[in-house]
């Protein structure tokens, strides 16, 4: 900028410093107490860095409550949900960025996708837990990993057919178009050019897509009770009416959290275009 | 919508000795979209209907119907609760979306204004984004706390009295908007910080030439250029401050009393506590034609010119 005084570099700085710091409080809060004993997170004043650092939360949690459980379950529905989104989505992509189909069908099915995007979940959730509550070829999938990771899949692939058609865009149309000459069928190109040319996208996509399972809260809440459980619903469970354990409670915020954190990190590179595209929030 | 290089799909005499499935690769590639589309949005829309003009209750082994007509529609036009989740959910949309559109915005404009450490400062920012929505509001949950949170710390050392952050019926919604902000503010800013990188330089040389005072070349370079992305942005901050659900859950369960409740609140409530399906099938139905009915408004009036199919 022209002309910019000390005066308004300092304050730039100053609000760059107060910002990242209200950004961090409440994660750094979140993690100091969870370390701390029962008798120093009562202390006043709270002790700004942990003095005493203990895992008796972190014991409590996990091995008294078998918090770990609900990590496994977020686990498996992250993973279904990732995988099953992630795989149904690219074959749609691809073709809508390859063909184009009779009648005006792409745009129609983006349009749709992008509704499906829109829809809140609570106004499809009665449906699908009725549908699931009976049993269909004998299976009942309320409560059930499988259930939760299919309805999580189909909510975020609107979100994997945007990102995955930004992707296959990128790839030159030439080399398709040369495998298509050396004698490879149409699904052969697909699978030996299309895709390994946009796995890095399709891995970026796949963890995203996990993320967001894993974050998820309203359908998990309503479609599982105690055998599929997540761990975003058993923290929850820790705010009670009687005797909240706030040690506890913060110890499973911080479990709940790391792991998004280390994936995020791995695919930083595509977050910002996954935003975008609308995904990932809570 | 054209799509770029399509192939053919005749094939040009290729096809008499392509097999089927060769042939019909593009819809094989859909049909599993298409299916997923039909059970858990097609399926659930006409049950939903259908639900919101019955009786449901829950029996041994299933669900039991009976056609009532309007009656659950009727009931509610006259619930009050109704209409007071409907006015919080309005009220939730529009202050949450505009602190954090504008705070976005202010923050992506300092930034660019040319910052060392940028970098270090969206990665940052990037935390908030992904955490869970759950583990953030038990965090806040526990800085809201009237005995031990450090809010009520430092306004006792101020010498000011505790608030009752999350217990007190006037207060207790604007705590937890607080919540929404600091989660979804970075990604306001991230996506409009991106968008201000990739401005045209040439419009802002000439500006500073005619010699253009800061404020004014906001107004008559930056926020024109940037309009598409913030409309989109609002958008997206509109659908899901809309959906708002789970930080209000965790953290006072819609309260204190109903104070709090939301649309996606009252339906969980009357559906999943209560179990009248039929009743919350119908606020369902209202909840979903009003969300269409403003997103078709929204994107008539507002994203009329960027309204182009965004991809090719």
């Amino acid at each position: 900028m022209v002309g910019e005084s000390r005066w308004d570099r300092f304050w730039k700085y100053f609000l760059i410093a107060a910002v990242s710091l209200l950004v961090l409080l409440p994660v750094y809060w979140m993690a100091n107490m969870s370390f701390k004993g029962r008798s120093e997170f009562v202390a006043r004043p709270p002790t700004i860095v942990v003095q005493n650092p203990t895992l008796e939360n972190y014991y409590d949690l996990l091995v008294t409550q078998r918090f770990y459980r609900y990590g496994i379950n977020s686990l498996i529905v992250a993973l279904i949900a990732a995988t099953i989104s992630v795989a149904v989505g690219t074959l749609a992509a691809y073709a809508l960025s390859r063909y184009r189909l009779p009648r005006n069908f792409n745009y129609h099915l983006l349009f749709t996708m992008l509704t499906v995007r829109m829809f809140p979940p609570i106004v499809t959730v009665i449906p699908i837990f009725v549908m699931y509550n009976q049993p269909i070829f004998g299976f009942r999938l309320l409560d059930t990993r499988f259930g939760l990771g299919l309805v999580d899949a189909f909510m975020e692939l609107p979100f994997v057919i945007w990102m995955m058609i930004g992707f296959f865009r990128e790839i030159p149309r030439d080399m398709e178009e040369a495998g298509l000459v050396d004698g490879d069928s149409r699904f052969g190109v697909l699978r030996k050019i299309a895709i390994p040319l946009a796995a890095p996208g399709l891995a970026a996509t796949f963890i995203l897509v996990f993320i967001a399972s894993w974050n998820e809260f309203l359908l998990a809440l309503v479609l599982t009770q105690t055998r599929a459980q997540t761990l975003p619903i058993a923290v929850a469970g820790q705010i009670t009416q009687f005797d909240i354990k706030y040690g506890n409670m913060m110890a499973a915020g911080v479990i709940t959290t790391v792991p998004v954190l280390i994936l995020a990190l791995l695919a930083q590179r595509h977050l910002t275009r996954g935003l975008a595209v609308g995904g990932v929030t809570g | 919508m054209a799509v770029e290089g399509a192939i053919d799909l005749e094939g040009r005499g290729r096809v008499a000795v392509t097999p089927w499935w060769e042939r019909h690769l593009a819809w094989l590639l859909v049909s599993p979209t298409l299916a997923l589309f039909v059970v858990f949005a097609v399926v659930p829309a006409f049950t939903t209907i259908s639900y919101a003009f019955s009786r449901v209750s829950m029996v041994r082994g299933g669900i039991q119907r009976e056609f009532i007509g309007f009656e659950n529609f009727a009931r509610a036009v006259a619930d009050p609760l109704v209409a007071q989740s409907a006015w919080t959910t309005i009220r939730w949309m529009f202050i949450v979306t505009t602190v954090e559109v504008a705070l976005g915005l202010a923050l992506a404009l300092l930034l660019s204004s040319g910052i060392r450490g940028r970098g270090a400062f969206s990665s940052l920012l990037i935390v908030p984004i992904i955490m869970p929505p759950v583990a953030v509001s038990v965090a806040w949950f526990f800085m809201y706390d009237y005995e031990f949170g450090i809010f009520n710390y430092l306004l006792n050392q101020a010498g000011m009295p505790s608030v009752r952050w999350l217990s007190d019926p006037a207060i207790a919604l604007y705590a937890m908007m607080a919540v929404d902000v600091w989660q979804a503010t970075p990604f306001a800013f991230l996506l409009l910080y991106a968008a201000l990188l990739s401005l045209p330089r040439d419009p802002y040389e000439a500006a500073s030439i005619d010699g253009a005072g800061r404020w004014h070349v906001f107004r008559t370079v930056t926020l024109p250029l940037l309009r598409p992305v913030l409309l989109v942005v609002i958008l997206l901050r509109l659908i899901d401050a809309a959906r708002i659900f789970d930080k209000i859950f965790v953290m006072t369960r819609g309260g204190p009393g109903s104070s709090a409740y939301t649309a996606s609140i009252t339906i969980y409530i009357e559906g999943f506590t209560k179990f009248d399906f039929g009743y919350a099938s119908a606020l369902s139905f209202l909840f979903q034609l009003s969300l269409v009915a403003a997103a078709t408004f929204y994107v008539k009036r507002v994203l009329a010119d960027y309204a182009q199919p965004a991809e090719s």
